[in-house]
């Protein structure tokens, strides 16, 4: 039996936790927004996850700051210190713009695709995101596979652990649980290597 | 909380197309990563950017950027500087590390917490520059342009500065590079001969140095070090004045291990002996001094014998001085230091320096003081407006006369303090710190809270989350010195003897801003803007502010780029004495304003028992408390060991190495501690460290808590009675060690 062709569908997932990682704002985290994700965690056996989140959106004065000052804290400036840049550069090479964003940008070109002017630097998990994206439209499988296995994974398995442990608004332990479940490898029979 | 599918499973079955359709109803249409032709691996290549200027430290050398796929891999000394030519110091190189320091500032910020324990919030620039401009609009339509206070530094505060003081009109503008740092100098020289004196002794052809306190070695200036050093090399005498066995005593001829805040007094005692014995440059005070009748007899009570007495040193020493002095001028170079502002009787000591320069006639000749002659580069701000005295807190309006007649540009910061606390004599409500870090470069941290609390409105704008920033509302990101256009540099070939030369360059980015980093002029055009000065604004870029004064000199960027970021040009002959240049020995201005005419020697307080005055000074590595964050100079020297003599240290059972705290005579602890570094090489009622450790602000996460912020300890102010600026060496403290707190016997 063939497998069905879900390159189309993973391009969309990957796209959708591209937009989870963006600065929160009410332009597009909107109640369509949250619906979206809520069904995906439904689809998932995810439920109480997204009930947690609504239930803190709701109970929340102004949501949309509260998250905004969380994205802050965690990934641009925060007290007592920033929780987890999201820059693979800074897990790999202890620094913004080292090695590894050179070499994750030299894989973008290899692919054929490079950043636009206005983009973030190369390794910030929004653009490995679109860029996963991007791979899967053009069904580019085994570039994917390497991309997550090299460039990905490497940095993302520590950044997931820091914002699980410090995140105080559950929507980003959410989200990172999300992307940890949609780029993880799987051993043949189909289990998730335990981490912990 | 796991999801109760695999990956694998979940892509397999018809969840994920059923999932997936809404998915791209609420994602943005465009990417960042987008598709590109495809270029062949290579092209890619390493490149050298030229037109690059330091700021690590102040002294701005050349640099040229090894820049690798828009990743700026490596700083080098800009191979065609006859400044600081190929070489640069710890500190330049590691500008790499500020460039990529994760914690830099990168989008502007709200705080939504409480000042001094913020809350930040990423904001955009609109948000943020309309609160800025409508805040600071607000107390200047309430309380008028004086109710904003600025506390700037560095080349990117100028034109701020400029707006505020010129366009906006407010006084309260106090630079730390001036009030706690070298604007005693400044003015000190400027009574004395009529120009601010920088450091501009002609090391490399001098036939003895003379210091005071000057460290250099540990203060590493690039070109400045290259003079240093050649001129020991062509076999100068080097006499340096310290209590500690600095890197300069270590290579002195004579090493002076004076008692603290008495150096005035061995100056008079040696200028005394130097005319007493007719040992003084007679026709150069004939010529180009006044007062010398009055100064001689002004002094003339500073035996060696009485000034060995007041400074612990042996009067043989100060004759040993003083007799090296004649045998080589007028090739003597009397440095004029740079940080200065030590104990409030800093003028004074100053005027000193300058005089004892013209009595041995060490003005505009071979290794004496000698201003090289430098290109004109025309420069480009706000346009100057006359905004009266009414405001002025230096204006006193009684005696109709300046409260400290030689201050430096700006406004004393105490004076501003104090008015912003007390609301006296007019409210102060809104402060800009732009570029400094008051909480750590002005003493009385206390003070400085109380007038951040005190404020409707404080914003920062900086490139590191500094401790200050803690404080602000709104916090602005600044591009970095690697980043952005501005300051034009421009001098002469380092070595004064070797044919005459002349360069201009101009600060030019070795790589883009990254994130949404913005340079002064955008800043402060946009708060302009909103504030009402639109039409004042005097350039709308900073390429055009540089291109502008560039073409004073009929240069431009385009064609600084294609002389590889320095122009060239034949220089002129730096010595000989202008006909009209006068050492004012005796200056009746300084008299008239009710102090003394003659240089003159005041006391500092003594060293309380059990305490030792702590003394601080500047690590090679480090600038101040700026690069405290940088992982590559944190890890050269993390953390500021305070030196304790071995002696005083045997008593209290302190060996090398040992932990310690401190607790200053006022009841003031360290947050932290330091190690101890046990040694003969500092007297015994002192202790020293390295200034600008121990950052408080966590979001500092390399230079939070490592080593001991000197400042904090820094709580008695003393304060320059002719110039307002600040003493910060009369402060005592005793050492902590296993909670116990230890009586230091000197």
């Amino acid at each position: 039996m063939s497998l069905p062709d879900t390159s189309q569908d993973i391009a969309a997932v990957y796209r959708f936790l591209a937009q989870c990682m963006q600065y929160p704002d009410s332009d597009w985290m909107n109640e369509e927004f949250f619906d979206v994700l809520y069904n995906l965690l439904g689809t998932l056996g995810g439920i109480e996850e997204g009930v947690e989140i609504r239930k803190t959106i709701n109970n929340a004065e102004d949501y949309i700051e509260d998250l905004q000052v969380e994205y802050t804290r965690l990934f641009i400036n925060g007290v007592p210190h920033v929780v987890a840049p999201p820059y693979a550069s800074v897990y790999m090479d202890k620094s913004l713009q080292g090695t590894f964003a050179g070499n994750t940008l030299a894989f973008y070109r290899e692919k054929g695709f490079g950043l636009k002017e206005d983009a973030d630097l190369p390794d910030h998990i929004i653009h490995e995101l679109e860029f996963l994206s991007l791979l899967a439209e053009e069904k580019d499988l085994t570039g994917e596979e390497e991309f997550l296995t090299k460039l990905f994974r490497p940095w993302y398995q520590k950044f997931h652990t820091r914002v699980t442990e410090e995140a105080h608004h559950p929507y980003f332990r959410v989200v990172v649980m999300l992307i940890d479940f949609f780029t993880k490898e799987e051993d043949e029979d189909g289990f998730q290597p335990n981490e912990a | 909380m796991a999801f109760n599918l695999t990956r694998r499973k979940f892509l397999q079955t018809a969840s994920l197309a059923a999932a997936s359709v809404p998915l791209s109803k609420v994602v943005s249409a465009s990417t960042g990563v987008t598709k590109t032709p495809l270029d062949a691996k290579g092209t890619f290549g390493d490149k050298t950017v030229v037109g690059g200027i330091c700021e690590m430290c102040f002294w701005r050398c050349q640099l040229v950027g090894k820049v690798r796929d828009g990743r700026l891999m490596k700083l080098e000394g800009n191979p065609k500087s006859i400044d600081n030519g190929t070489a640069i110091c710890a500190r330049g190189n590691a500008g790499v590390k500020l460039l990529y320091d994760v914690d830099r500032l990168k989008y502007p910020m709200k705080n939504v917490g409480k000042r001094g324990a913020p809350k930040w919030k990423r904001i955009s620039w609109k948000e943020a520059l309309d609160e800025c401009g409508s805040k600071l609009k607000s107390t200047v339509d309430k309380h008028g342009a004086q109710g904003i206070c600025v506390f700037p530094h560095g080349a990117s505060a100028k034109y701020p500065m400029h707006y505020f003081e010129r366009t906006v009109g407010t006084h309260n503008v106090s630079e730390a590079s001036f009030f706690q740092c070298r604007g005693i100098r400044d003015t000190a020289y400027v009574a004395s001969i009529g120009k601010a004196p920088g450091e501009k002794i002609d090391m490399p052809n001098t036939k003895v140095l003379f210091f005071i306190g000057d460290h250099l070695g540990e203060n590493v200036h690039v070109s400045h070090i290259k003079q240093y050093v050649q001129g020991l090399q062509n076999g100068a005498k080097l006499i340096v004045a310290d209590p500690r066995f600095s890197a300069s005593a270590a290579k002195a001829d004579i090493w002076v291990q004076i008692k603290p805040g008495t150096d005035t007094a061995y100056m008079l005692a040696i200028m005394n002996y130097l005319v007493k014995n007719n040992k003084y440059d007679k026709a150069f005070v004939e010529d180009h001094t006044e007062g010398f009748e009055e100064f001689a007899a002004a002094i003339s009570e500073w035996s060696l014998e009485k000034a060995a007495k007041e400074c612990d040193i042996p009067a043989e020493q100060i004759k040993e001085v003083a007799e090296m002095l004649a045998a080589n001028a007028p090739h003597v170079g009397v440095h004029p230091g740079r940080h200065v502002s030590w104990h409030g009787n800093d003028f004074q000591r100053q005027r000193a320096l300058a005089c004892l320069a013209g009595i041995l006639g060490a003005y505009y000749v071979k290794g004496g003081w000698v201003p090289a002659k430098g290109p004109k580069v025309g420069g480009v701000s706000w346009a100057k407006e006359d905004h009266g005295h009414k405001y002025d807190l230096n204006y006193d309006h009684h005696e109709d006369e300046k409260v400290y007649p030689f201050n430096p540009p700006g406004t004393p910061t105490e004076l501003i303090r104090d008015c912003a606390i007390s609301g006296k004599p007019y409210p102060i409500k809104s402060c800009v710190v732009w570029g400094q870090n008051p909480m750590q470069t002005i003493p009385g941290q206390q003070k400085m809270k109380d007038l951040f609390n005190a404020m409707d409105f404080v914003m920062c704008v900086d490139v590191m989350p500094t401790d200050v920033t803690m404080w602000a509302d709104i916090l602005l990101p600044e591009s970095s010195y690697l980043e952005r256009f501005d300051y034009i540099k421009k001098g002469t070939q380092w070595d004064l003897s070797k044919e005459h030369q002349q360069y201009i360059s101009a600060r030019m980015p070795l790589v883009p801003a990254m994130f949404e980093r913005k340079d002064q002029i955008y800043i402060t055009n946009e708060i302009a803007k909103r504030m009402g000065h639109e039409s004042k604004i005097p350039v709308k870029t900073i390429e055009e502010m540089v291109d502008k004064s560039l073409a004073t000199a009929n240069l431009s960027i385009e064609k600084l780029k294609a002389e590889d970021g320095i122009h060239i040009q034949p220089g002129k002959d730096p010595y000989g004495i202008p006909e009209d240049f006068t050492v004012m020995l005796f200056n009746e201005d300084i008299e008239d304003a009710g102090y003394p005419g003659a240089p003159t020697y005041k006391p500092v307080p003594d060293v309380p028992k059990g305490y030792a005055r702590l003394l601080y000074g500047r690590a090679p590595v480090h600038t101040f408390n700026r690069s405290q964050n940088n992982v590559w100079l944190h890890n050269a020297m993390p953390d500021n060991p305070v030196w304790l003599n071995d002696e005083v240290a045997a008593k209290l059972g302190i060996i090398d190495g040992d932990t310690v705290g401190f607790v200053n005579s006022e009841g003031v602890e360290s947050a932290t501690t330091t190690t101890v570094k046990v040694t003969p090489g500092i007297r015994k009622d002192c202790v020293y460290m390295y200034h600008g450790y121990g950052s408080a602000n966590p979001l500092m996460t390399i230079g939070v808590g490592a080593g001991v912020d000197d400042q904090a300890l820094i709580t008695k102010l003393a304060i320059d009675p002719e110039t307002g600026c600040s003493g910060m060496r009369n402060n005592f403290v005793k050492l902590i060690k296993d909670g116990k707190v230890l009586e230091i016997q000197a």
